[in-house]
């Protein structure tokens, strides 16, 4: 794990267009925000193309990081792709309707891609309401404080700790049972 | 994954949960992780890692010019801002010189300089005497020194007090 002096040398070579420095910062975070969308959307393709569009994100607005956690700003821009995902998917799904054709299953959660094994644990994330589900996965891989997830969240950290709490009870039963 | 923020868990629930459910929160959150620890996320395929460092290099020339494009016109911004600010400081220095000159104008600098302006400005010099001589024959009346008709005569000067009065606002 890179440390404090060693990643703001990386995030001040990606600022002055370092591609050596952009290739560490996909090593240092795919992994966990590959996991974040992952365990988010319950599909691998769509988590490819999420992964992808996030980091050329960070390319664009790598000049609008002004310092602070740098973890925090990198999942906030994940979780706004996220969410502009979940509503293209909305907007998809009402125009399916409008057209009544039967594609509804490509769009529905989790979903698997050919031959993909969903595990267990997928399947019963699938099962949590997508905001609970998304709450989980943020905290799990962005490894951020509750306070910075309710901050990024715009909420108070009391609500964020009662519908994780929720969450995290409602999924174990889940598995439990 | 144990990386977490350092933060006292166990303090924040406190702040909002009764200690029976704060035990109960620690238990599932505790419970969570190991779920998610012994179920790890499937990891990014390399062939998607090469693309996207691929996509990153090709993007990154443009994304250079626009940084450079951006900092030349936050530079000419501060320079445009440097440009007025010594102008209006070129224009505040000089002020004085030309705010006495439109004062001027508006009043004649004999008068704007005078120390006795009844003697300075020709107007009030003769509006001046006049009112002297009104004086002296006001006092003249008063005394009985005047030989005409008393009350022709102070009707007559009331009649030129007013004239000279009508004349000083009409300028």
């Amino acid at each position: 794990m890179v440390q404090g002096d060693d990643l703001a040398r990386i995030i001040a070579g990606c600022k002055s267009g370092d591609a050596q420095c952009f290739s560490r910062v996909v090593d240092m975070y795919s992994s966990r925000c590959y996991g974040y969308f992952y365990r988010s959307t319950g599909n691998k393709d769509i988590s490819d193309e999420l992964l992808s569009e996030l980091f050329v994100k960070l390319v664009e607005k790598i000049g609008s990081y002004k310092g602070g956690s740098f973890e925090s700003w990198l999942f906030r821009i994940a979780s706004n792709i996220f969410h502009d995902h979940l509503r293209s998917k909305q907007r998809r799904r009402k125009l399916l309707e409008t057209r009544q054709e039967q594609a509804e299953s490509e769009i529905t959660e989790p979903r698997q891609s050919d031959g993909e094994l969903v595990d267990r644990l997928q399947s019963q994330i699938g099962r949590l309401d997508k905001e609970t589900r998304e709450l989980i996965m943020l905290r799990y891989y962005s490894q951020l404080s509750f306070k910075e997830i309710a901050h990024m969240r715009s909420e108070p950290i009391g609500t964020t700790l009662a519908k994780m709490h929720r969450g995290l009870k409602k999924l174990r039963l889940l598995m439990e049972g | 994954m144990d990386g977490h923020k350092p933060e006292n868990l166990r303090e924040l629930l406190g702040r909002f949960f009764d200690a029976g459910q704060v035990e109960s929160c620690l238990d599932d959150f505790q419970e969570a992780e190991r779920l998610l620890r012994d179920h790890p996320a499937p990891e990014p395929d390399d062939m998607l890692i090469a693309n996207i460092k691929a996509e990153i290099a090709m993007r990154l020339p443009a994304v250079r010019v626009e940084t450079f494009r951006r900092r030349l016109w936050e530079m000419a911004g501060i320079a445009a801002a440097v440009a007025v600010l010594a102008l209006v400081g070129v224009r505040l220095s000089q002020s004085p010189s030309r705010q006495t000159g439109y004062y001027a104008s508006l009043i004649p600098t004999a008068i704007w300089e005078s120390t006795n302006i009844t003697s300075d400005d020709a107007d009030l010099a003769l509006f001046t005497t006049e009112i002297e001589q009104i004086k002296d024959e006001m006092l003249g009346l008063e005394s009985g020194r005047d030989a005409g008709d008393g009350e022709g005569s102070v009707a007559e000067l009331e009649m030129e007090l007013i004239q000279i009065s009508s004349d000083f606002w009409k300028g």
